[in-house]
């Protein structure tokens, strides 16, 4: 019977042309549009080219040997300061250091940049001229400071694409939007009077919920494995953790998602409210939890507000998998423990608020 | 005796305060086709969805060829077909498709349910449009797979809740004529309608149901012979207000339903206080019809109303 069920949502699924679009297709685009927005990280793996320009018989040599010697940057001599001053103001390089034969040396960068994008290379490039101009060799020094990633943190991966960013994001955004497609599923049945049909059938009232709600589990997993899939074939997309964690996460997403749409579905309202409430709440729900704009760069209250929707979670956990080598089961535990226990509750209120009988 | 095929005791329902149905017994015999009529909002609907297990009663019990609903609805509903006053379709899907969902609900499989199908959309005769979606179907087409779709599985009963509402008359008869070969075979029936003519020709009994109890039982001559025979009808002249204050003063000598200008009474008594009540309140008499003995005019004399100006 619920084989049976499967075969006919899938059929009408098949039907539904906006359905499949909001599914499968526009996600593809928002992972395309956003990938191309970002590009954070992108070109790690290349130094970061810096104009400068010096004045003959300064220190302009020692700063240019100073910045090629230092990991993330490479320094490119310009015939002017004019010149590198109209390549920084062109954003062909992220600064630039105009260097006198004496005197204050000049940092060309644009101010009004937000200071998290400023902040590092302004830092950098300070450090590399105090470095240049000390009256010792501060290279002989013994180093003063080390980095070193804390424990229960696994090392990141090289070259971080920010598809590995946004294919998480947009497949955990629309990956709840099943929650949508459920509940329109029961309203519509409830309309047609399909639902009747089902009451009136030889069926524990329990299998007519599981019939209802099975098959879109199952169209939910089929559609994040659709997108994890294509990011990792058409985008190149790297799963750094196992690939366990990556399926038992989804899995728990999917659930999530389908547990949602039935408490959106024992809320009740028309196919119309649900399509437009519904929808802008899952919007919501998607940007505090970070699917849009990652909650790493979002300031501390956002940051934990996003935890508040099974959608933080689902990040966090995605994130680390994708990121992250090493990444195990264990490792996202505490985001599949959220994400059941979000399941459990949007389940509790639905059981508590669905009506078989309107 | 064995059991009867339906067996209400005390069935009601009850929406917060308002009652739809009130406490009904009634028994259907096997093989017989009982009719339903009311008036809108008489509470058919919800006798038969507690009958079919879809809304649970607020009292009274249900039993289905002898098993109580309530103990094992799983044996009961096995035993029963209901064929709901909506389309109950996916009209996105085929007829094929619906109707293997649909049979799979009753746990029909493999070759059974191939048959099954094939012998339902015989039935019905749509055999040769089973592929298409069912939106592209006719209105009365649809009504058809509507009907194959609650007899997949050879129920002992088949409920069908007005299936012939808003459909042209070709389909309307064949719908009407399967329903008929159906009983004659042997399938116990109940009809549900707002045609009278439909359970005139088609219906052994006849329960008339009016707010939410059923008012009256028998064959259609039974009831005839007991509530109809006296009706008469009297075309008004005057003002509308006159009109109105005649309907209410014949009210008091007799059921009246009113149409327009027209009054259609079953008097309590004699005739001649109903015609000195409606001059005395200033309306014309312009014409006096005495009505055939029908069942319309028993249910009017048992209901007040008359069934087809039912919006
Ligand atoms: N879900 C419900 N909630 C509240 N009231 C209801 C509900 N279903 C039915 N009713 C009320 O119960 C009464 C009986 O309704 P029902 O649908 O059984 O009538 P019916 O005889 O089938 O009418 P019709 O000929 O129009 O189909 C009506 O007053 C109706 O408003
Ligand atoms: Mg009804």
């Amino acid at each position: 019977m619920i084989a049976a069920a499967v075969t006919k949502d899938v059929a009408l699924l098949l039907r539904d042309r906006g359905a499949l679009i909001s599914l499968f297709l526009l996600p593809i685009v928002f992972i395309v549009v956003f990938g191309s927005m970002f590009r954070f990280g992108g070109d790690s793996g290349k130094p970061r080219p810096i104009a400068v320009w010096y004045a003959a018989g300064g220190p302009g040599e020692k700063i240019v040997k100073t910045l090629d010697a230092t990991p993330g940057f490479r320094a490119e001599v310009l015939a002017s300061a004019d010149d590198v001053r109209a390549g920084v103001a062109k954003e062909t390089y992220p600064a630039g250091l105009i260097v006198p034969a004496r005197g204050l040396v000049e940092l060309s960068i644009d101010l009004g940049a937000p200071v998290q994008v400023r902040g590092p290379v302004e830092g950098a490039l300070t450090g590399v001229v105090m470095r240049a101009l000390a009256p010792v060799d501060l290279s002989a020094m013994p180093p003063l400071v080390e980095a070193v990633t804390p424990p229960g943190i696994a090392s990141p991966m090289k070259n971080i694409s920010s598809f590995q960013v946004t294919v998480p994001g947009n497949a955990v955004l629309f990956g709840f939007f099943i929650a949508l497609t459920v509940a329109m599923a029961f309203t519509g049945e409830r309309r047609t009077g399909t639902w009747r049909r089902l009451l009136a059938a030889p069926v524990p009232r329990s299998h007519a919920l599981l019939a209802t709600l099975i098959p879109y589990y199952l169209v939910g997993i089929t559609q994040l494995a659709f997108l994890f899939g294509i990011g990792a074939a058409a985008f190149g997309m790297q799963v750094a953790g196992s690939l366990a964690a990556l399926v038992v996460l989804s899995l728990a997403v999917s659930l999530c998602a389908v547990s949602l749409g039935f408490l959106m579905a024992a809320i009740g309202g028309s196919e119309k409210q649900l399509g437009g409430i519904g929808s802008v709440v899952l919007l919501v729900m998607g940007m505090l939890g970070g699917c849009m704009f990652p909650r790493a760069f979002m300031p501390q209250f956002m940051k934990s507000i996003g935890l508040g929707v099974p959608h933080g979670w689902a990040l966090d956990g995605y994130y680390a998998v994708l990121v992250r080598e090493g990444t195990t089961v264990a490792d996202v535990a505490p985001s599949i423990a959220a994400l059941l226990a979000f399941a459990a509750l949007f389940a509790g209120l639905g059981l508590a608020l669905f009506r078989f009988e309107r | 005796m064995t059991a009867a095929a339906l067996s209400l005791r005390g069935l009601g329902k009850d929406y917060g305060a308002r009652t739809a149905v009130g406490a009904i017994d009634l028994d259907v015999v096997r093989g017989e086709c009982l009719g339903l009529l009311g008036p809108n909002g008489a509470g058919k609907t919800t006798t038969i969805s507690m009958a079919s297990g879809v809304v649970t009663p607020t009292r009274g019990t249900v039993a289905i060829g002898g098993v109580e609903l309530a103990r094992d609805p799983r044996g009961a509903k096995q035993k029963l077909g209901l064929v709901p006053q909506e389309l109950a379709i996916y009209e996105e899907l085929s007829a094929l498709q619906n109707l293997a969902y649909f049979g799979a609900l009753y746990g029909l499989a493999g070759k059974t349910l191939a048959d099954r199908i094939a012998w339902a959309l015989g039935v019905v005769g749509l055999r040769d449009r089973a592929g298409e979606q069912v939106k592209r179907y006719s209105g009365g087409m649809k009504r058809r797979i509507n009907l194959a779709a609650g007899l997949l599985h050879e129920p002992e009963l088949l409920i069908l809740d007005e299936p012939t509402v808003g459909v042209d008359p070709q389909s309307r008869n064949h719908i009407f004529e399967t329903v008929r070969d159906l009983n004659a075979r042997g399938m116990t029936v109940i009809y549900t309608t707002h045609y009278m003519e439909e359970v005139e020709a088609l219906c052994d009994r006849v329960a008339i149901v009016d707010a939410g109890a059923i008012v009256a039982t028998g064959t259609v001559a039974e009831l005839i012979a007991a509530h109809a025979g006296k009706g008469v009808e009297l075309e008004l002249a005057g003002e509308p207000a006159a009109i109105d204050r005649a309907a209410a003063a014949a009210a008091a000598h007799g059921t009246v339903a009113r149409d327009g200008g027209t009054l259609r009474v079953v008097p309590a008594g004699g005739l001649a206080p109903v015609i000195a009540a409606v001059e005395e309140a200033g309306a014309a008499i312009a014409r006096i019809q005495s009505r055939q003995a029908s069942l319309e005019s028993a249910f009017l004399a048992l209901t007040g109303k008359t069934l087809r100006d039912a919006p």
